[in-house]
């Protein structure tokens, strides 16, 4: 069985999530607002125009739950972001059934245009989940109002072709409208994949670099003396501040584990610390690749970026061998060299296997960074590139 | 198209327009039909047509011209041209339907001012056609004001979507700069990781790739075997590998300034330039994510992208005492290269400073810490600082 094409590392899934939650409040506040406004909207032309007034307290009733659910759900969503995803679901069953209501209620074909509202509110949420049941409704609702209700499309001059043209166009917009969702909310997964893609390509470049590093330079950082000089520091400090120094056993803490004391056993000796405490203190060490070695680095290299207006939204800023300005030829020899240098190694990374490379690109999100045609030729041939690399530069990668 | 959430935005900006042909492909192969009922003269009706068609292919060349956006605009102008034909010959309830179609079809390419041209066109033409049909509409007001509310609706569809255009666009681009950002900043790391590499391999006595004559062998039967599925003579491919390995040895530049070589060779070099081994270029960068799948990493943790030093540690003694750590790793690492010294050098205590009350250092570190650095900067050199 083929296997679905995915993300290179799977570490980025919940990253993803993490973005999608972070924008969702934003969207479900702007959701909020604009049904508020409806909702007035509509309320009080039914006041004004003296409408039932059993009808209008009502209507006025369902925009008020979808309010004060939207209202509930942004406050427990700070909470738990799944509160947020749910208010989705539930104010676009809300919305849409208000706007049938609506078409109903007032008897006009003029209201049937309400079932477009309700889905330009719910678009906004940019989620498969909301497209497919905003689609559900808005298709069973004009379906029902052709066959059930006919009544309501009954025009003063209707025209021999009507009949045919309403559903007709209906299902040209529907159509429009479920595609046009569809692609601007994989369009936005675009994005958020690749922030996330890239937080974990820095990860693993920093790990590269600090290995690199310590492997030229021929020795790693002489931590005893780094935890010797905080001690001292900290010591002045605390004079300085003329207080208790209330470092030391911190600083004693943390050389301890960056010498590869168990957290077990620092536990024991300092039962003031929870195990929790223990373990965050494994973030702030210098040695073995921890988070405080990755910011340090960081911090060290962040200064003189500069980004140019023009590059973003730039093609150029999305790493690929299929760029569109390239001719076929430079595709190809872009790939051969790509191929060959994973297939070759360096001093510092092993040969990668034929496996270990087609896995990648065919089954990761680098299939397209792939011409199309290239890679259909890779996936059907691969084991003819194998062969000639193989051939040339001998079988030395392993896995 | 279910592939879209991996490709640029120059992919599908081409998916979408190849999607709205195809829709405009089945709603004029409807229309010419329908012009039947249109209240137009037969000549107009033909003209029309061959209007749409000429329009119709003159989009379909644009696309295989690869002018894009050209494209998405002409494609506007033809569905505005479409709802126009449709107002001018009916009254029919159909043909309102039909300023939402134009108005989703302008959506879909989720262009800011191409919506607000040619957006605000549709919604004026609508307007326009229910003062112009409103008998045919609105004969007996079901309810009050109907005639109104046709219109009324029109526009919050429209304002509903310009709001979520503006938000996507706001959203989109700090997104991007977000983004580029992180790209940048991973092309300096590799910077470092590709001289420490050219190091590696000087001290290993191991040739560079580009230099390496079964890697060039490699490259070359690899990239013939590709050409001769497109075309008959793969060989060709050979001068391209030749014309990149010599920009290897000679420089771009070079090859630029020198007069002997055809504008078709230079145009060819200087789209290779991205694609070269000893600067660090976008298959630099390829090359060195690749493998960073096939390194060890530590399991994923909720805080793996974290670096903001008041998140990483949450006690102030913690803080304080991994700002001391970060000053001597700034003080006695290397952490600055330039090109007279790839292998690098320390930061000097007035580098440290100037770089911890830097603005971008605001996302790694709090004021209250870059305060206490400040305040307490002579003790930071003095005990943290690199001993001579």
């Amino acid at each position: 069985m083929e296997r679905k094409q995915t993300y290179v590392f799977s570490e980025i899934e919940d990253y993803r999530q993490w973005l999608e939650n972070k924008h969702l409040r934003t969207k479900n506040k702007f959701v909020l607002v604009l049904t508020l406004l409806l909702g007035a909207a509509v309320v009080t032309y039914m006041f004004l125009t003296h409408m039932d007034l059993t009808t209008t307290l009502t209507m006025m009733a369902g925009f008020l739950i979808v309010i004060l659910v939207n209202v509930a759900m942004l406050a427990y969503g700070m909470e738990n972001y799944r509160f947020y995803q749910m208010n989705q679901y539930i104010t676009t069953f809300g919305v849409f059934i208000l706007a049938i209501s609506m078409v109903f209620v007032f008897d006009s074909p003029a209201m049937i245009a309400s079932l477009f509202i309700a889905y330009a509110l719910t678009a906004f949420y940019q989620d498969i989940k909301v497209m497919w049941i905003s689609n559900a409704f808005l298709v069973f609702a004009v379906l029902a109002l052709i066959i059930r209700y006919p009544g309501l499309l009954e025009f003063p001059n209707p025209s021999q072709e009507s009949d045919f043209a309403v559903p007709f166009f209906f299902l040209v917009f529907v159509f429009v409208l479920t595609i046009s969702s569809f692609i601007l909310v994989k369009q936005k997964r675009f994005f958020y994949n690749q922030i996330a893609l890239s937080k974990e390509n820095e990860f693993r470049n920093i790990d590269l670099l600090i290995d690199m590093q310590n492997q030229v330079r021929g020795r790693t950082m002489d931590l005893p003396k780094y935890y010797a000089n905080t001690a001292a520091f900290a010591k002045a400090f605390s004079a300085k501040l003329q207080m208790e120094n209330v470092f030391q056993k911190k600083i004693d803490i943390l050389q301890a584990l960056d010498s590869g004391t168990p957290v077990s056993v620092l536990q024991a000796k300092y039962p003031e610390f929870t195990k929790e405490e223990l373990d965050r203190f494994q973030d702030l060490l210098l040695g073995n690749h921890e988070k405080l070695l990755k910011l340090a680095m960081k911090i060290s290299y962040v200064k003189d970026v500069h980004i140019k207006k023009r590059e973003i939204f730039s093609e150029t800023q999305f790493r690929s061998l299929n760029h569109q300005s390239d001719n076929m030829e430079i595709k190809i020899l872009a790939f051969a060299v790509f191929y060959a240098s994973l297939r070759r190694g360096d001093s510092f990374m092993r040969p990668l296997t034929e496996d270990e490379i087609y896995n990648v690109l065919v089954y990761t999100d680098y299939y397209y960074t792939i011409d199309p045609g290239i890679i259909r030729i890779y996936q059907e041939n691969n084991k003819v590139f194998d062969d000639i690399v193989n051939d040339i530069l001998g079988k030395k990668g392993k896995a | 198209m279910f592939n879209t959430e991996f490709l640029p935005m120059s992919e599908v900006r081409k998916i979408k327009i190849t999607l709205v042909m195809f829709f405009l492909l089945v709603i004029t192969a409807v229309t010419i039909p329908f012009s039947i009922f249109f209240d137009y003269p037969p000549i107009v009706k033909i003209l029309a047509s061959i209007g749409l068609a000429l329009a119709f292919v003159l989009i379909l060349l644009l696309i295989r011209w690869n002018k894009i956006m050209f494209a998405v605009q002409v494609s506007i102008v033809y569905t505005i041209a479409l709802t126009i034909f449709y107002i001018g010959g009916t009254g029919s309830f159909y043909a309102y339907l039909f300023f939402y179609i134009a108005l989703t079809i302008i959506i879909f390419f989720q262009e800011l001012y191409s919506y607000l041209t040619f957006g605000t066109l549709v919604v004026g033409l609508g307007t326009y056609y229910l003062f112009r049909h409103q008998a045919d509409l609105v004969l007996i007001e079901r309810i009050p004001g109907e005639f109104y509310v046709y219109v009324v609706i029109l526009v919050v569809f429209y304002l509903i979507f310009l709001v979520q255009i503006l938000y996507n666009e706001k959203l989109y681009i700090d997104l991007n700069y977000d983004w580029v950002k992180m790209n940048h900043l991973i092309e300096k790391y590799q910077d470092n990781s590709l001289s420490y590499l050219v190091e590696l391999d000087r001290r290993n006595g191991k040739q560079p790739a580009y230099e390496d004559i079964r890697f060039q062998r490699a490259v070359g039967e690899i990239a013939v075997f590709l050409c001769e599925q497109f075309k008959e003579n793969g060989k060709e491919i050979l001068n391209v590998r030749d014309l990149y390995l010599y920009i290897h040895e000679r420089g771009l530049k070079r090859i630029l300034d020198n007069d002997e070589f055809s504008v078709a060779t230079k145009k060819i070099a200087n789209r290779l330039d991205k694609y070269l081994l000893n600067n660090r270029t976008d298959m630099v960068t390829m090359i060195f994510n690749f493998q960073t799948k096939f390194r060890e990493t530590v399991p994923y943790r909720d805080n793996r992208y974290e670096y903001a030093l008041d998140r990483i540690a949450l006690g102030r003694e913690e803080q304080i005492i991994a700002l001391a750590m970060i000053y001597q790793y700034l003080a006695s690492e290397v952490t600055r290269r330039d090109e007279w010294d790839p292998i690098g050098h320390p930061l000097t205590h007035q580098d440290i400073v100037k770089l911890m009350t830097a603005l971008e250092t605001d996302e790694f570190l709090t004021p209250e810490l870059i305060a206490v650095f400040r305040d307490n900067a002579d003790l930071f050199q003095q005990y943290l600082g690199k001993k001579s």
